[in-house]
């Protein structure tokens, strides 16, 4: 059976929020069907405000609803969402407000194109004091980040992709905030991923352990802001380097902040996965992902690099 | 209706107390936005002593009519007004822009003070008006959402989408104010970038629009009640007002826009409003 696209899990959530909180309006700037919000607007045309192709006010209002005590739900695409309307977010994490930003076509698109990929979303959101970013790697872990959110006040941005991710968790598995998820131990190498970037860790490790005799720690990194920097340290100070993977421009993104953070407390030699300073191309998104350095052989020579070092 | 002699003048006293106040603030700060703080520190006191429904003992009152200084420079007026009826200690006034202060150059969330939301990149006041009054009729409360705008910072586009939205959602309880002083900081408005004909502007977008003497305290407040003539729709109420009014030298310039007076501006100007007060008294 194929996977369910995180747009669909993300618009079905809407609509089972929508009916035990009144208080959940949703926004959207004229994407409702590419981002699913068109199935709370259908169930709740009165919480439901299509905004227009208008991502500033959209944002704008919902510091409005914000305000009058709603939960308002900002979406779109997530590169038009973050970029267009930056200083407006800026401004529901300035006053703390209880505003969900979650936005669909994270990372590379597809054949959109450079315009539409979001390769620098995670850094506009995370250099905002007072938001948490979130990124799921699953459907299981997308909903266990939207029960968190809307239980938890105040402003939160979720990266979605536009299609959908291969299952890597159980249905056990807990989402706790800050805190890496491990999903494979290991002890000479520790990969450490977003997103997608989990799941091509995930698969590479396993590939690579056939060929290199070498055993690699996983960890999906579903909170790329709060990080629970004690946390990480105890998971990944045993091993030799840290290899980051990410959907997104290397230049100030995930691993920038892990880089810091390990430097900080634990230096070890580091390696780093994305997009190379660049915006992307059209294409098939499995193609771009492999020319644009996020595959299996790039992580395998990022290894072996760092056991040279050591 | 009309004012009575009496309360215009009170009023009158009032708004000059408030200006002297500015400009205390804005020269012991050294720092600060005196021209255009003047030019609307009228519509501020009469939109919270005459126009919106408050609770004086509680600014959070749920039942509240909401304002949004969208022209966040204009703090000072704000915070004076806010001090004249009693949502701020005076004292606390004079320590505007001073390190540790909760009163910031420009103002930040404080609903104890009921600052409602923060303000100051400009253009961004309309769009949070809409939110606030989609927020209202949702919940079938008959609550008003007032926002004053500069004239300067509707060059901003994010207030012309919001003006779209307004009218798209038929927002009649939401009321916009232009401060038509005509001067932002690089110039005239219609030198820097032109905004006329205005009135034409915000009708094309579906407003009920009127243009008022904003120096007229009696025009201002019928301009309130002849608002609600347009029915389902957003109103705007364009009023014609001086930048640094009431202070000869701060008067029609950009130079005060963002600039404190000198010792001697500031007695000056001192001595000026007072002159304005023994004349009304």
């Amino acid at each position: 059976m194929p996977e369910t696209d995180l747009r669909d899990t993300f618009g079905n959530f809407l609509v089972d929020m929508g009916k035990v909180n009144n208080n959940i309006v949703v926004l959207d700037a004229d994407l409702s069907s590419s981002t699913r919000t068109f199935k709370f607007a259908k169930e709740f045309p009165d919480r439901f405000f299509n905004m227009g192709v208008a991502e500033q006010n959209m944002v704008g209002t919902a510091l409005g609803l914000a305000i009058s005590g709603k939960i308002p739900v900002v979406s779109g695409f997530s590169i038009f969402t973050t970029g267009r309307a930056w200083e407006f977010i800026r401004f529901a994490c300035h006053d703390n407000l209880n505003i969900k930003i979650i936005t669909t076509h994270g990372g590379i698109v597809g054949k959109d194109g450079s315009t539409h990929n979001a390769l620098e979303d995670l850094s506009l959101m995370s250099t905002l004091p007072n938001l948490t970013v979130l990124i799921p790697s699953d459907n299981i872990e997308l909903i266990k980040i939207l029960e968190y959110t809307f239980n938890k006040d105040g402003p939160i941005y979720i990266r979605l992709p536009r299609g959908a991710f291969p299952t890597i968790h159980d249905e056990n598995y807990q989402f706790s905030i800050g805190k890496p998820d491990i999903l494979k131990e290991g002890d000479d190498i520790c990969l450490i991923g977003t997103g997608y970037g989990s799941i091509l860790a995930l698969e590479s490790a396993l590939e690579i352990q056939k060929t290199l005799k070498i055993s690699i720690k996983v960890i999906n990194l579903p909170s790329i802001k709060p990080i629970k920097k004690n946390k990480l340290i105890n998971e990944i100070k045993n091993t030799k380097g840290v290899v980051v993977i990410e959907e997104h421009n290397i230049y100030c993104g995930v691993g920038s902040i892990l880089a810091r953070i390990i430097s900080e407390n634990n230096p070890l030699p580091m390696k780093f996965i994305g997009i190379d300073n660049s915006f992307g191309e059209s294409g098939i998104r499995e193609l771009l992902l492999n020319a644009y350095s996020l595959n299996v052989k790039n992580i395998k020579e990022k290894i072996i690099e760092l056991i040279k070092i050591n | 209706m009309e004012l009575s002699k009496t309360v215009e003048k009170k009023l009158l006293i009032d708004i000059l107390a408030i200006k002297k106040d500015i400009i205390k603030m804005i020269y012991q700060a050294q720092s600060g936005h005196p021209g255009g703080s003047l030019s609307c520190a009228n519509i501020i006191y009469l939109l919270y002593n005459n126009i919106m429904k408050i609770n004086r003992e509680n600014p959070q009152w749920s039942e509240r009519d909401i304002f949004i200084l969208s022209k966040g420079h204009a703090a000072p007026a704000l915070y004076a007004v806010l001090s004249k009826i009693g949502f701020i200690k005076r004292d606390e006034l004079f320590t505007l822009r001073d390190f540790g202060s909760n009163l910031q150059g420009h103002p930040v969330k404080n609903p104890k003070f009921g600052i409602e939301v923060s303000t100051g990149s400009l253009g961004m006041g309309l769009s949070i008006g809409v939110g606030c009054a989609l927020a209202a009729k949702l919940d079938n409360e008959p609550k008003n959402i007032y926002v004053l705008l500069g004239d300067g910072e509707l060059d901003e586009g994010a207030i012309w989408e919001a003006a779209l939205a307004g009218s798209h959602y038929k927002l009649d309880n939401l009321i916009a104010i232009v401060d038509r002083n005509g001067i932002q900081i690089d110039g005239s408005t219609e030198e820097i970038m032109g905004l006329e004909p205005l009135a034409d502007k915000w009708k094309a977008f579906g407003w009920g629009v009127i243009d008022i003497n904003g120096s007229n305290l009696n025009e201002m407040i019928k301009g309130f009640e002849r608002v609600k003539q347009f029915i389902g729709k957003p109103k705007v109420i364009i009023s014609y007002l001086i930048k640094g009014a009431d202070v000869s030298f701060m008067q029609h310039t950009r130079k005060y826009h963002g600039r404190a007076p000198n010792k001697t501006e500031y007695e000056k100007a001192l001595k000026e409003l007072e002159e304005i007060e023994r004349s009304i008294v």
